[in-house]
């Protein structure tokens, strides 16, 4: 019997699962990242350390700047990719999602459209980035795992995320469409 | 009755929901839509916005990652 036809391989890795399957997945999977590491789970905090070792790759040095001062974040930089748990947590986001894509025969190097969209993707990554660090977190360590942790400040997120997603859309729609 | 074609390759979510949305009003009752998408996020909402709208909709797997969701407007 040919795979594609068969129903389990349809069900599990060809089809998308409905949202509750993903999201009681992902709070299961956050309850461990927290008792394991100690730590709740992030994605865009260890972003910036990759700027950073990208930047020294390139001969920078980001000792003095303030957001890497502390001890801590000088012994995570130090300590290089391969022993950062959060880095290789995020470099298992990436496999895993081009893992599933590959399984489900989804892949595809999509074409770029127009400039536009080029200028909309360069914007939208430097905001969210800029917003992410300067709000202690992004939409993972700040939301997901505030509202996680009873933090009335995912909470508070959650709101202004509604709110620049309205605004947001209407810039999409009527500057980049 | 026509057939129309809606390219969205190579468009991120929300863009291929919203161009479908716009093109959909223009047609009447009886036309066919094709949302031309490669966008698997896009491959869950514009089918499920033009189900609940009560449109008749199919999917073609196209290519690898290529999808072409077929509506029929009924109403």
């Amino acid at each position: 019997m040919e795979i594609k036809k068969n129903k389990y391989y349809k069900l599990w890795l060809k089809d998308a699962w409905p949202y509750l399957t993903g999201a009681v997945l992902l709070s299961l999977f956050q309850i461990v990242t927290l008792a394991v590491t100690g730590n709740p789970w992030g994605v865009s905090g260890i972003l910036a350390n990759w700027g950073a070792w990208l930047w020294e790759a390139v001969g920078g040095s980001v000792d003095k700047w303030y957001y890497f001062a502390s001890e801590g974040a000088q012994k995570t930089l130090n300590g290089g990719f391969l022993n950062h748990g959060g880095s290789l947590r995020n470099l298992g986001i990436i496999v895993g999602a081009l893992t599933a894509t590959l399984l489900a025969s989804g892949f595809k190097i999509k074409k770029i459209k127009s400039w536009r969209q080029i200028a909309a993707a360069v914007l939208g990554g430097l905001l969210m980035g800029y917003g992410a660090r300067i709000g202690f977190g992004c939409n993972i360590g700040a939301l997901f795992s505030g509202i996680a942790s009873l933090s009335l400040s995912g909470w508070v997120y959650a709101v202004f995320l509604f709110l620049g997603a309205i605004v947001g859309s209407k810039l999409l729609v009527k500057y980049f469409m | 009755m026509k057939e129309v074609e809606l390219d969205c390759l190579g468009e991120a979510c929300p863009v291929p929901l919203v161009k479908a949305e716009k093109k959909l009003k223009e047609l009447e009752i009886g036309d066919v839509l094709i949302v031309q998408i490669d966008h698997s996020c896009a491959m869950k909402n514009v089918p499920e916005w033009a189900r609940k709208e009560g449109h008749n909709v199919e999917i073609e797997e196209v290519d690898d990652g290529e999808w072409e969701v077929i509506i029929e407007k009924v109403k």
